[in-house]
């Protein structure tokens, strides 16, 4: 019998709401087949079958908020084997978080086994050995686990911030708060990851920032003709679709740096993550193959997962393995940015607010044109300035005129 | 030898000699004790003491009263025998632990009565005196030891024709000029035994007397002994106490220890008390030993067990020494291999305490006693074929009598 429990389907889950169950009892479900429907704070996740076999029972029911962790359901194995693998991948986990707990245990004898050298360099640093966390699995307390713990004890002593000490500062904020002068938001979880993810990524890859201009009037027209024939087709996803175009040129901007392997992963695959705003906060959905979908069908994409994102109904596989980002900020205003990179992927650009401007043409006459700025992010370490404004050159080629863009076309 | 009183083969016993050879001893080792205390600039002050307040003592001896001012006070004033309850003692016929050992006759026939490990020795070794004992083991179903010891002690008795009379409670005795007529009760039959001494571990009772104890505001246990905590410090902070006075187990292996760490209390050092592994050693003829926990006790704490047993007839120091009778037997945690528990009746048994304690102290598993070399041949290699017969590797156990 096998206990299929809520994970961490989506990073950072800590509970969910279980939606609804594929599965009934009875029900024969395969390997990775999904068994339930999960509502996160952040997207509909589908829980899958960690083997298959027959539903035994349902243990929970629809409506229920649980923690991850908790078991769903249980399934009957026919494939034995995989069953026992997946039974000794939880006991294991369950074995490692152990120790902590063991010196609890009680010995046969009633006291800590450890001898008489170790109790004396305990008694010396006023440490109860009754405390001390064993490293060997018979339960004995040695010497090194002791001054393992001696160190672990300094070292707290010595943290000049403890999560206490960082709420102690909050405290005076919380003064001013009763006060009326601050108010106090407490972190959502997407923005708690948010503000990781996004640390990490600035942490880890040196950004560089190009800005450049594109004009925008021809392609403004195509959309604006095509509008009147009664195709309305997004900016955005002629955009995307350049955008796929020069990184197709330009390879390293859809790779993945693997630091600890010394190699850059250049990926022939075209995943484009386009950022969407919600009230909840930011959110990355991908559209899958851009490089395989029409105009048309990019146009269709992102509507589709704005509208998700914007309803809370994301699911796992609608924001999974992106290989580039694209940011369109335009309609809120902006004119630049330095946009932080969506890692582990090594380049985003940002597309700002498109302003008719005077502009001089090839013999010098003044024209007004539809100029919109762009910013473009790179990660430094696998690529330089020159690939970068090469980039931006082919992709500003494609988008101020439009009609090579159709040259590309498969 | 002859200082022992035993001038040669098949001439008996001088006991006056042997009391006379253990008078002189007792004075070699306290001039020895009192060289170590003059030299280590310790003065030795004779008299009757007695507590004026919690940093004043006064000591009179004779026409002399001198008061000390203290800081520190140490009680070890041990423990006194009395006559277990509801007896009393009406003639030279009864006789207590500290007298037994002053008798100046050898006793034709010995009554033993108690149930500690005076008895069990008083018993064996008026037995090989030349008495015959008769032991009547008080109150008790059994020995304290692991029941294979308590098995192989009652044998042993049996073959030096002791007889054993266990539950057994005496309910008075009537002395002559020759002998003593003991009445008591066994397994609830009514007996009569005659003998010509009749020897009773009876109870112990702290040594306070007089010492102004209860003055000075020092508490006591529901059965008078002095309360101390775990530094030996007793509930007047100046005034510390070990030993018999203490409380029981009355054993020196445990006063010694509770000597030493009350000293490095007062010292300054961190102290720690543990006798878990508090050996119970027993003098008797063979002797007897038990360290950790006994068979019984072992499947309670610790469930699945490994239990091995070297008989001292399965190795060749016991044909040559001609003391094969007693054993060795190792109990182990089946999980972990740890060693839970070493019992031993035979020769040789008191010396290898040491080793079983230190094992047990070490937290050692089987292959911690296992892989060092012993001695061959010897009786402690017997320590080494009882581990190796946990895991079924020793060489000298016959595959059948394995337990």
């Amino acid at each position: 019998m096998i206990e299929v429990k809520l994970h961490d389907i989506v990073e950072g889950l800590t509970e969910g709401e279980i939606l609804h169950f594929f599965v009934k009892p009875g029900d024969r479900v395969q390997v990775d087949q999904p068994v339930a429907e999960v509502q996160t704070d952040k997207m509909v996740a589908e829980l899958p079958s960690p083997a298959s076999g027959i539903v035994k029972k349902i243990v929970v029911e629809e409506g229920e908020t649980v923690e991850v962790g908790t078991v769903l359901l249980y399934i009957e194995n026919e494939d034995g084997h995989q069953a026992d693998k997946m039974d000794k991948k939880e006991m294991n986990v369950k074995e490692r978080k152990e120790p902590e707990k063991r010196n609890t245990h009680p010995s046969p004898f009633g006291r800590v086994l450890a001898t008489p050298y170790t109790r004396k360099i305990a008694r010396d640093h006023q440490i109860n050995i009754e405390e001390v966390p064993p490293s060997d699995p018979s339960g004995r307390v040695t010497e090194e686990d002791v001054y393992q713990y001696i160190r672990q004890k300094q070292q707290q002593k010595s943290l000049p911030k403890t999560p206490e000490e960082k709420c102690k500062t909050k405290m005076e904020g919380k003064q001013l708060a009763e006060h009326g002068l601050v108010e106090e938001v407490p972190l959502t979880r997407v923005r708690k990851q948010i503000s990781e993810k996004m640390k990490q990524s600035l942490f880890t890859i040196p950004h560089v920032t190009s800005f450049d201009e594109v004009d925008m009037t021809k392609l403004m027209k195509v959309a604006g003709e095509l509008k009147e024939s009664g195709t309305p087709i997004t900016i955005a996803a002629f955009l995307i679709k350049a955008v796929v175009k020069a990184l197709k040129d330009f390879p390293v901007f859809n790779a993945e740096l693997d630091e600890k392997c010394e190699k850059i992963i250049l990926k022939k695959y075209y995943n484009i993550g386009i950022a969407v705003d919600t009230p909840q906060g930011l959110f990355v959905p991908v559209i899958q193959d851009a490089d395989k979908k029409s105009v048309k069908k990019i146009h269709d994409e992102v509507k589709r997962l704005n509208e998700k994102a914007r309803n809370g109904n994301l699911t796992p596989g609608d924001v999974k393995n992106g290989t580039f980002t694209v940011s369109n900020v335009g309609p809120l205003g902006s004119t630049g940015a330095t946009p932080i990179i969506n890692a582990p992927e090594t380049a985003l650009i940002a597309f700002h607010k498109t302003r008719k401007m005077p502009v001089s043409g090839p013999n010098d006459e003044i024209r007004i044109a539809r100029m919109m700025n762009v910013s473009f992010s790179f990660d430094h370490r696998v690529a330089d300035g020159l690939t970068a404004v090469q980039f931006i050159n082919r992709f500003k080629e494609l988008v101020e005129e439009p009609h090579k863009l159709f040259l590309e076309l498969i | 030898m002859k200082e022992l009183g035993i001038s040669g083969p098949d001439q008996g016993l001088n006991l006056n000699k042997l009391l006379a050879y253990k008078e002189k001893i007792i004075r070699i080792l306290r001039s020895g004790v009192e060289s170590l205390c003059k030299h280590n600039k310790v003065e030795i002050v004779r008299g009757k003491a007695y507590f004026l307040s919690d940093d004043r003592i006064g000591v009179e001896n004779g026409h002399q009263f001198d008061i000390f001012q203290f800081e520190h006070a140490l009680i070890a004033t041990g423990s006194i025998s009395v006559m277990p309850d509801g007896l009393v003692k009406n003639g030279k016929r009864t006789i207590l632990s500290h007298e037994i050992f002053q008798l100046e006759e050898i006793p034709h026939h010995l009554i033993v009565y108690g149930n500690d490990y005076i008895t069990l020795e008083v018993a064996t070794t008026f037995h090989a005196f030349g008495s015959k004992v008769t032991l009547l083991w008080e109150k008790k179903n059994n020995f304290p030891f692991d029941e294979s010891v308590n098995k192989e002690l009652l044998r042993l008795l049996k073959r030096k024709k002791i007889t054993v009379y266990k539950n057994a409670v005496v309910q008075h005795a009537e002395e002559t000029t020759e002998d003593i007529t003991v009445h008591f009760h066994s397994s609830g039959l009514k007996r009569d035994l005659t003998g010509t001494y009749l020897f009773m571990a009876g109870n112990r009772r702290p040594d306070k007397a007089e010492m102004g104890l209860e003055r000075i505001g020092v508490q006591f246990t529901e059965n008078g002994f002095v309360r101390t905590n775990e530094n030996m410090e007793t509930s007047v902070p100046s005034v510390y106490a070990v030993g018999d006075v203490t409380g029981p187990p009355f054993l020196a292996v445990k006063a010694i220890k509770q000597g030493k760490t009350a000293v490095e209390k007062i010292a300054g050092k961190k102290t720690e008390l543990d006798f878990t592994f508090l050996p119970e050693v027993v003098h008797t003829i063979p002797p007897v030993v038990s360290a950790g926990l006994t068979e019984h006790e072992a499947r309670k704490t610790a469930g699945e067990i490994r239990i091995s047993r070297f008989p001292l007839s399965s190795g060749g120091y016991g044909w040559i020494t001609g003391k094969k009778d007693g054993f060795i037997k190792v109990i182990s945690d089946a999980k972990t291999d740890l060693i839970l528990g070493i019992h031993m009746i035979g020769e040789g048994a008191v010396e290898l305490s040491g080793h079983f304690v230190q094992l047990l102290e070490m937290a050692a598993r089987e292959e911690d006693a296992k892989f060092p070399l012993y001695a061959h041949p010897s009786f402690n290699e017997g320590l080494l074929e009882a581990v190796e017969g946990l895991i079924g590797q020793a060489v000298h156990i016959h595959p059948k009598i394995v337990t």
